[in-house]
């Protein structure tokens, strides 16, 4: 398998890792620049406001189901249409280009978002693997998530 | 399916919980130690994770999660049961059942087994069929066809 010509984003959410292709834009924000949602009913953890417009940041956990938002530091926000959409993590990382190996990954079962599979790659290194987000289907799920 | 000689089938005993599988050798691509698996997030019960194997991240099924059980998890002399990917998908697409223990190699005209009544067998759309040893022990064979359907439902 030859090294992949993409380059990917590793992403620690959670407490879990999973790659995404560099394909679409993105920011990395700190959470000063955020501000803390305190609606106790929304899944939205910390909102980014940009010329008056704001987008939501979720807190996952390792089942990327919202959760709590806890002892965070930063967010990464993902380009997207109607709004662009964020993902609290614990870490994020540029890998180098040409260190992964992607393989093909069909998952099992029924897709969970009307999108796709969440995923549609793997990096495996011996027995260990890191799952690699299908990026349409992981922004739709993340606005699926609601306000 | 694999035939030696001349009419022997040759197939694999994978002990399950409570029951075993039993799949013609030739579908088996091999048998690996447990290692971690890394849960795929949203995916069915059945679904314990995958495993890299080959370069390749294959899934890990519990079979008793078709059976209508509570889905078995790897204990202490699990082996993970890589198959071939199932007729008509991608050659990228193993998967593997987990077995309780280091699977059998047994043959189908072996003396004493016994075509399974249909009583016997449990109810489920993902069981083909069933051979019983002369000790009363069953031995299931999956429906493939079923399962795959149920694996790829797109």
């Amino acid at each position: 398998m030859a090294p992949s010509q993409h380059q990917y984003l590793r992403l620690v959410i959670g407490g879990s890792t999973f790659l995404l292709p560099s394909v679409m834009r993105y920011t990395i924000e700190q959470r000063d620049a955020l501000s803390e949602n305190t609606a106790s009913q929304s899944p939205v953890a910390a909102w980014r406001t940009v010329r008056g417009t704001r987008w939501p940041a979720y807190s996952l956990g390792p089942d990327l189901a919202t959760r709590p938002a806890g002892d965070w530091h930063r967010a990464v926000f993902l380009e997207a249409r109607p709004q662009n959409v964020g993902i609290i993590v614990d870490e994020v990382q540029l890998l180098p280009r040409g260190e992964t190996e992607i393989a093909k990954f069909t998952p099992l079962g029924p897709a969970p978002t009307r999108f796709g599979h969440l995923f549609d790659g793997a990096w495996v290194s011996g027995r260990d693997v890191t799952l690699v987000f299908e990026p349409t289907a992981l922004i739709g799920y993340l606005q699926s998530l609601g306000e | 399916m694999r035939r030696q000689n001349t009419d022997r089938l040759y197939v694999l005993e994978i002990p399950l919980g409570n029951t075993s599988l039993l799949l013609p050798s030739a579908k088996i691509a091999e048998v690996i130690s447990i290692g971690r698996l890394a849960p795929v997030p949203y995916a069915p019960d059945w679904l314990l994770g995958v495993t890299g194997w080959r370069s390749l991240a294959v899934p890990v099924v519990s079979f008793e999660g078709f059976l209508g059980g509570h889905r078995m998890l790897p204990g202490a002399g699990a082996k993970i049961v890589v198959l071939y990917p199932l007729t008509g998908r991608n050659e990228w697409e193993f998967v593997s059942i987990l077995s309780s223990a280091e699977p059998r190699p047994r043959s189908v005209e072996e003396a004493g087994l016994v075509t399974a009544q249909e009583a016997d067998l449990p109810n489920s759309p993902y069981v083909a069929g069933g051979l019983k040893t002369p000790e009363g022990r069953l031995l299931i064979v999956p429906d493939l066809e079923a399962l795959k359907t149920t694996f790829y439902p797109f």
